[in-house]
């Protein structure tokens, strides 16, 4: 491959490292490790990029944006609802929602306490891992991920944050109950990770009941502790044991 | 669409949804209408899409479509024979320049970069989609969003300079101002 050709593919690497596992950046990366020239221009690049996103996401929301979205989007859902026949009210359907009905409180009798308290940020966490949409932007972002990337560094004897600077610089922030969630994505041994930080005092219900806990969903795993002020939540695709050796 | 379920779409998305928005129409308020004009559509038809996954993706090429369809597109979108040159490999990109700059400003230079770079250009900051979906969402092939990439770089690097150099003349001015007033 050329250095232009592998240029050329490299202009598509997002910086935030998503695209790390496709098999389309493959060679143009091994070129860029193994040529210091086009190294050195990789490097440039990606720092404008991150510059670039760090920017877009610190543009400020218009005010009261989300709730004309919510109001109107309620309209229509009712709307919709309304001028479609009502499926569920078939006796197929009522059948079988009372033996889901069923099933579920069957479950939910027999289930473990423990998990029964579990709360669903860790879910949350879960869902978010797999939509792909990931960052951790700024500065102060950048020297959380440089933390917690060190592969000596175990993640259950405590993390520093500073959950209002990071969300201040622009780090990814995501919404979950009405109160914002940051998430960075760093890498350890070139598996993907990513770390969701709440504040406790946002959700207190959470971070009184919250053990160590860890959750295994389609694709995904996950880890959720209280460390102080925060909540902790790392999740990843690359398995439960990979995790379990971070914290 | 159980509210709970739509509200969550929401919060995740709505505000990539806004920031992509404003790069196409370039004001605050038309980008907020077609945010909500998206969310609206996809209250009324989203329960069609049988992949929930795919939401991400269907919500950004229902704005781009939205978009497309409230503008006149010839009257806006230059034809690709038009497209100038690559200027590839400008010098290396102005990190510092990006880093100093406000946010603001930020979004003007790239709102300047011409529209068929500006999108996927959008798109590939904002982080959510892969060139992949990018190319799906804008209906082009993966190679030519490889390549607007590029170009819209290299435009959006040229952009910047000017901005850049603007600032630094309004500097001047003041100061010379302020030192009459001295």
């Amino acid at each position: 491959m050329k250095n232009d050709e592998a240029k050329f593919i490299l202009h598509a690497y997002r910086p935030n490292g998503s695209d790390a596992g496709d098999a389309t950046f493959a060679e143009a990366l091994e070129q860029a490790k193994q040529d210091p020239s086009i190294n050195q221009w990789f490097t440039a690049q990606q720092a404008f990029d991150r510059a670039m996103c760090a920017k877009l996401v610190s543009v400020a929301m218009p005010t009261g944006l989300r709730e004309s979205i919510l109001a109107g989007g309620k309209l229509d859902v009712t709307q919709t609802a309304q001028a479609r026949p009502s499926w569920w009210r078939s006796p197929m359907w009522v059948g079988l929602a009372a033996s889901a009905a069923v099933l579920l409180a069957v479950s939910v009798a027999l289930w473990p306490q423990a998990v029964e308290a579990q709360p669903v940020l860790i879910d949350f966490a879960l869902k978010d891992t797999l939509r792909m949409a990931h960052g951790g932007h700024g500065e102060e972002a950048a020297n959380l991920r440089k933390t917690l990337s060190q592969s000596d560094l175990q993640l259950g004897s405590g993390v520093v944050v500073d959950f209002d600077e990071l969300k201040k610089q622009g780090c990814r922030t995501i919404s979950f109950n009405g109160y914002d969630v940051l998430e960075v994505c760093f890498n350890r041994d070139g598996k993907w990770f990513h770390c969701y930080v709440a504040r406790a005092s946002d959700f207190p219900a959470i971070a009184a009941k919250l053990k160590p806990t860890f959750r295994d969903g389609s694709g995904a795993s996950a880890a959720a502790w209280v460390d102080g002020q925060h909540i902790f939540v790392i999740a990843s695709k690359a398995g439960r044991e990979a995790i379990q050796r971070l914290i | 669409m159980p509210a709970e379920v739509f509200t969550q779409l929401v919060d995740t998305h709505y505000t990539s949804l806004y920031r992509f928005a404003l790069s196409l129409t370039k004001n605050t308020s038309d980008a907020c209408d077609l945010t909500q004009q998206t969310f609206f559509i996809w209250a009324r038809k989203g329960d069609q899409l049988r992949e929930a996954e795919k939401a991400k993706s269907w919500l950004f090429t229902t704005l781009y479509r939205e978009f497309l369809r409230v503008r006149r597109r010839a009257d806006h979108v230059r034809a690709l024979e038009d497209l100038p040159p690559n200027d590839a490999d400008v010098a290396a990109p102005e990190v510092d320049v990006v880093t100093g700059m406000d946010a603001t400003l930020v979004v003007e230079a790239l709102q300047e970069v011409d529209e068929v770079y500006r999108v996927p250009l959008t798109l590939f900051y904002l982080e959510e989609l892969s060139y992949r979906e990018i190319a799906e969402t804008v209906e082009v092939p993966i190679g030519t969003v490889m390549s607007r990439l590029s170009r819209g770089k290299a435009q959006l690097r040229a952009a910047l300079a000017r901005k850049d150099s603007g600032l630094a003349a309004k500097v001047v001015s003041f100061d010379t101002k302020t030192r009459k007033q001295l």
